[in-house]
């Protein structure tokens, strides 16, 4: 029986719309996050706290992915930003042609920063590229220790963790020395910062990480 | 549930090579994947049998290699394949072990067909 060799990632097809998306923003001139973590971790409260510290100084756009619903995309809109939304009606990631089919409902040419808030998932967002500069994902004290060896991918594949909810410390049971060392055992370039989106501590490292990572891309470019 | 989009990605790449190759069955798919890439090996036979219905992949087999875990160690430079992450490096027991192998994404290696029009395509 004639065996053909292919030795090709599944997601091949993916990654070259991820790559077209990653062609538009290059010429654009438009940084682009991908931010993940569990439901409830504090990802919307994250984008809203980063458009209202970054409002002033780059032109922010929002894509929403939810399993259904326009609740999060509602809460984003209200800070004056563009946003989509993407219900992906059962899937539990976004995917980079989601994106591309999302990107016609924005203003691109007056972007500066896009973020991408993926389905609230530890397993699945971190397996697909959508055209993102940083992949950036957050864990919040109350989920526990355990989750960079339960869900190693999501770390590995991260330029950032955002440890949220950290004022939450006194009151839950979460190794914040395991969390970090197993996390960076999954990856050592992992960048860590602790911050509570409800107090505002941390807030300003995480906001000087990020500036830093567009600034970069921006001179990268000129 | 991304199992799938894993899976009619991989009935897009059999299409892609049936156009190329000429063939109008598939026998067998042989896969590979870490053990850590969030790939649920049930949950991608199943999707596997239901989207492949009706294509010429339907009734093939699957066969997935997992790639196991490897860890390098900080201290002593050892790398090897581990049962468990996090764990300590089997040569000198330190903790200070990085993960270097078992998130591989999932690949397709090759297709077993029926008969091939244009086997060098």
């Amino acid at each position: 029986m004639p065996v053909i060799n292919v030795v090709r990632q599944v997601l091949d097809s993916n990654d070259r719309i991820a790559g077209g998306n990653r062609a538009l923003f290059d010429e654009k001139g438009i940084y682009v996050m991908n931010l993940m973590s569990s439901p409830g971790a504090g990802k919307t409260t994250l984008v809203e706290k980063t458009i209202d510290a970054l409002k002033g100084r780059y032109r922010i756009a929002v894509i929403e992915g939810d399993i259904q619903s326009t609740h999060d995309a509602e809460r984003v809109a209200r800070h004056g930003v563009p946003v989509v939304q993407i219900n992906t009606g059962g899937g539990c990631h976004i995917d980079a042609n989601m994106v591309r089919e999302a990107l016609p409902g924005l203003p691109l040419d007056e972007v500066d920063v896009l973020i991408n808030e993926n389905v609230g998932n530890l397993v699945c967002p971190a397996e697909f590229t959508i055209g993102e500069n940083d992949k950036v994902m957050i864990l919040s004290t109350p989920e526990g220790a355990d989750k960079p060896s339960k869900y190693p991918l999501m770390f590995h594949e991260s330029s950032v963790m955002i440890i949220n909810k950290i004022d939450l410390l006194p009151y839950v049971e979460f190794d914040i020395v395991k969390a970090k060392a197993d996390a960076l055992a999954c990856n050592p370039e992992l960048v860590i910062i602790e911050v509570s989106c409800r107090t505002g501590q941390g807030l300003d490292a995480w906001v000087e990480w990020l500036t830093t990572r567009v600034e970069t891309f921006r001179k990268g470019r000129a | 549930m991304h199992e799938m989009s894993l899976v009619c990605s991989l009935l897009d790449i059999v299409e892609e090579y049936a156009g190329r190759h000429g063939f109008s069955r598939v026998k067998s798919i042989r896969l590979s994947c870490g053990s850590l890439a969030g790939v649920e090996e049930k949950a991608l036979r199943f999707a596997f049998e239901v989207a492949s219905k009706g294509t010429r992949a339907e009734g093939a087999s699957l066969e997935l290699e997992v790639l196991p875990i490897v860890l390098r160690c900080l201290a002593c430079g050892a790398e090897g394949v581990s049962e468990d992450f996090p764990s300590a490096c089997r040569a000198c027991g330190s903790s200070e072990t990085v993960l270097a192998g078992g998130t591989e994404e999932l690949r397709c290696e090759d297709l077993e067909v029926d008969e091939v029009e244009r086997p060098c395509a």
